[in-house]
């Protein structure tokens, strides 16, 4: 057996350097919690799907933005939910099959009612297709593939939109992840015992 | 060249690591420091103050691009959980050390709280623990500094536990609400358990080893993934042989004295590798007791919006995650079962909004009511105490292999009536305060979790049912000592860490006035 005397790294010499060779205030003046203003997921220019094809990634971005529509603040295309959508698909199997057969499923459904896939309808129209999906999904017990579907595109679809910063920041006014010389006692006596 | 032959090598940088190997350096003790993972730069390795839109997968990594550490269960980094734990730090009291002498459910602690308490005092002096004395019985008070003020919804479950008689206390952390010489004091930006890259949160690597290099007689060795505890024919430890993390060249080290500190699992994994002639069950497994008595504490939950907040704006409020507790209150309640929990609540930060999936319906209404719901978010999460039973315990994996080669720890948990009971009841008492404090509940865990992984080299006087003795010292082999979580025979409900810190040091004062005596 080798001994590998140089995997042996002695760093005692080196301790007298404080690790912390500032006073407080000098370390919150240097240390601004600024929000990165560039945002890689929701960077302006078209998205090039990886997994989905031009019309699934139509279709996910019409049901993004009827599950959150654009309101005083944009809605979950404008928030780069579809991109995140195929990004997660991309890395994910089994959401793949889900996905796959569940926009079949809506398209099937689609031309059954209406005569035209979903992407083509009026939203009173996906709306109607969509409603008893979701019901379904609020009481706990989707089981069809449409069922199944809309319960995971909602999924990526909430977290998409809430951790963008359209979802996190503008509409639901996140103001965390600052500085704070003091922590803010509650001053509200109704709160109070 | 003689071979440098060390007075202690310690295994593992963490809370335990940290502290025994700091307090041993400065009493002039020759040690060395065994850590599988990288060296970090607390101040730039962690991705502190990432938001998730920051990520195309919205998933923030714990290091920055490039940046080593954290790969794996026994390479996390100099400094171990202590990096990223959430630094609550609590005494334990006399009930939860002789639990089995008052309701005679599970195990006796072989020590008591005034064996500890001086060194809880030590530990406290020196990691800055922020708190209230409350005067508790189940909950010693220690050395605090001003605790942080309560949230908004602290102040709103406070109201509601007062109806029904349980009381909310502000959260002990090791976090500095006032700056030291060296470390500034919280400035609340919600990020401790991603790296608090200004250490006004306790980590061992800053707070106790860096500091303690420069006795000179603290060493280091970083990336060095400890596989075997060689033992000799003379029933004495020799040291650690370890791989390199990347290179994977073989290493050796030499120690008078050897101290397993790689938290619970893999401190029982690294004794069940160390195979020998002596011990071809494990190192210090004459009993068969190694990896046996887990006891991991349980955990449930409850996410509920305060109606008193929903609709209200938003505020920065993320603070440094949990201000308040509900410190165990069933000890003076009739119930049906032993042991007890707590409850931690509130540590969630706002830029996790998982629950958002689960809010029904779709539209405009749907987006309405995640806002409105938004600043009212509230997470309880009571633990409880398991109790130790067969089913529970550790071993390694006869067939999967890590990337080095070793064998994959595995952890067996079986709940059994006594946990269910708690379980049920915990989350009972979580509905009831919550309901009192006027919450809508959002969800509810059906089936418990494991957290704080405690148990498998239980401490004990008698050699055929525990592994170690009052003194963390291994009853098979005199100079081989464990400590760290895995060393409690029973887990109280309360944090463990700020008792493993204070077994620590308590080893450092045994083990450093031995040598002094030329007894180890």
């Amino acid at each position: 057996m080798e001994n590998r005397r140089d995997t042996l790294k002695i760093i005692g010499a080196i301790g007298a350097t404080c690790a912390f060779p500032f006073s407080a205030d000098e370390l919150y003046a240097q240390h601004a919690h600024t929000v990165p203003t560039t945002a890689p997921a929701n960077a302006a220019g078209p998205y090039h799907p990886k997994f989905l094809n031009g019309t699934e990634f139509e279709t996910v971005s019409i049901v993004a933005d009827l599950i959150i529509p654009p309101t005083d603040t944009p809605g979950a295309t404008a928030a780069g939910v579809p991109a995140y959508i195929d990004t997660v698909l991309d890395a994910n199997s089994e959401y793949q099959h889900r996905f796959r057969t569940g926009l079949k499923w809506l398209d099937n459904t689609a031309l059954k009612r209406f005569g035209k896939p979903f992407r083509q309808l009026d939203e009173r129209s996906q709306v109607e297709i969509l409603t008893p999906l979701s019901e379904a999904v609020d009481k706990g017990d989707a089981r069809s593939e449409g069922e199944i579907f809309f319960r995971a595109m909602k999924s990526l679809t909430a977290d998409g939109y809430y951790t963008s910063r359209i979802g996190l920041v503008d509409e639901l006014q996140y103001k965390g992840n600052t500085v704070l010389a003091a922590f803010p006692p509650c001053k509200h006596p109704e709160h109070r015992e | 060249m003689g071979r440098k032959v060390y007075d202690v090598c310690v295994i593992g940088s963490g809370a335990a690591g940290g502290t025994l190997s700091a307090h041993l350096a400065q009493m002039g003790v020759d040690v060395v420091v065994l850590e599988g993972g990288p060296k970090i730069n607390t101040r730039t390795a962690f991705n502190t103050h990432a938001m998730p839109f920051d990520f195309a997968s919205r998933h923030i990594p714990t290091m920055r691009p490039g940046v080593a550490g954290f790969d794996s269960e026994r390479t996390r980094g100099v400094g171990g959980k202590t990096m990223t734990w959430n630094a609550v730090a609590w005494r334990f009291g006399h009930r939860d050390f002789k639990g089995r002498s008052i309701d005679g459910a599970g195990e006796d602690w072989p020590i008591d709280y005034p064996d500890l308490a001086p060194y809880y005092d030590r530990v406290e002096r020196e990691v800055g623990v922020c708190g209230n004395a409350d005067h508790l019985e189940d909950l010693p008070d220690g050395i605090f500094l001003p605790p942080v003020p309560f949230k908004c919804s602290d102040e709103i479950i406070r109201r509601g536990a007062k109806k029904l008689g349980v009381r909310v206390i502000h959260v002990r952390k090791a976090t500095r609400s006032v700056a030291s010489a060296t470390r500034p004091a919280c400035h609340f930006c919600g990020n401790c358990m991603a790296g608090c890259d200004v250490v006004a949160k306790y980590n061992s690597a800053d707070v106790h080893m860096i500091p303690a290099l420069k006795t000179g007689h603290l060493t280091i060795v970083h990336d060095a993934v400890a596989y075997e505890i060689p033992v000799s024919d003379e029933n004495r430890v020799t040291g650690v042989r370890y791989l390199n993390r990347t290179t994977q060249a073989e290493g050796e080290i030499y120690a008078r004295n050897v101290v397993v500190a790689c938290a619970c699992v893999q401190s029982v994994a690294l004794l069940l590798m160390s195979r020998s002639r002596l011990y071809p069950a494990g190192l210090a497994n004459s009993s068969g007791a190694l990896g046996r008595h887990f006891i991991p504490h349980f955990t449930g939950g409850v996410e509920c919006f305060l109606t008193d907040l929903i609709g209200k704006p938003t505020t920065d409020d993320e603070g440094f995650l949990d201000h308040a507790y509900i410190p165990s209150f069933m000890h003076e309640r009739k119930r049906d079962y032993a042991r007890s929990f707590g409850i931690q609540f509130n540590y969630q930060n706002r830029r996790a909004v998982g629950w958002a999936r689960s809010m029904p319906g779709f539209g405009k209404a749907y987006k309405a009511s995640v806002k409105q719901r938004y600043p009212a978010f509230l997470t309880f999460s009571p633990y409880g105490e398991m109790l130790p039973n067969p089913q529970s315990f550790i071993d390694l994996d006869p067939d999967k292999k890590d990337a080095w080669g070793l064998p994959l720890a595995r952890r067996h948990v079986a709940w059994k009536e006594n946990d269910r009971k708690i379980f049920a009841d915990m989350t009972r008492w979580s509905l009831a305060i919550l309901k009192s404090a006027g919450a809508e509940i959002h969800e509810v865990s059906e089936e418990p979790r494991t957290n704080h992984e405690l148990g498998g080299c239980r401490m004990g006087t008698d050699p055929r049912r525990s592994v170690v003795n009052a003194d963390c010292r291994t009853h098979d082999v005199p100079n081989l000592y464990v400590v760290d979580g895995s060393v409690f025979p029973s887990a109280s409900e309360k944090n463990p860490t700020l008792t493993i810190m204070a077994l620590a040091a308590r080893l450092a004062s045994y083990l450093g006035e031995s040598l002094r005596k030329g007894e180890a």
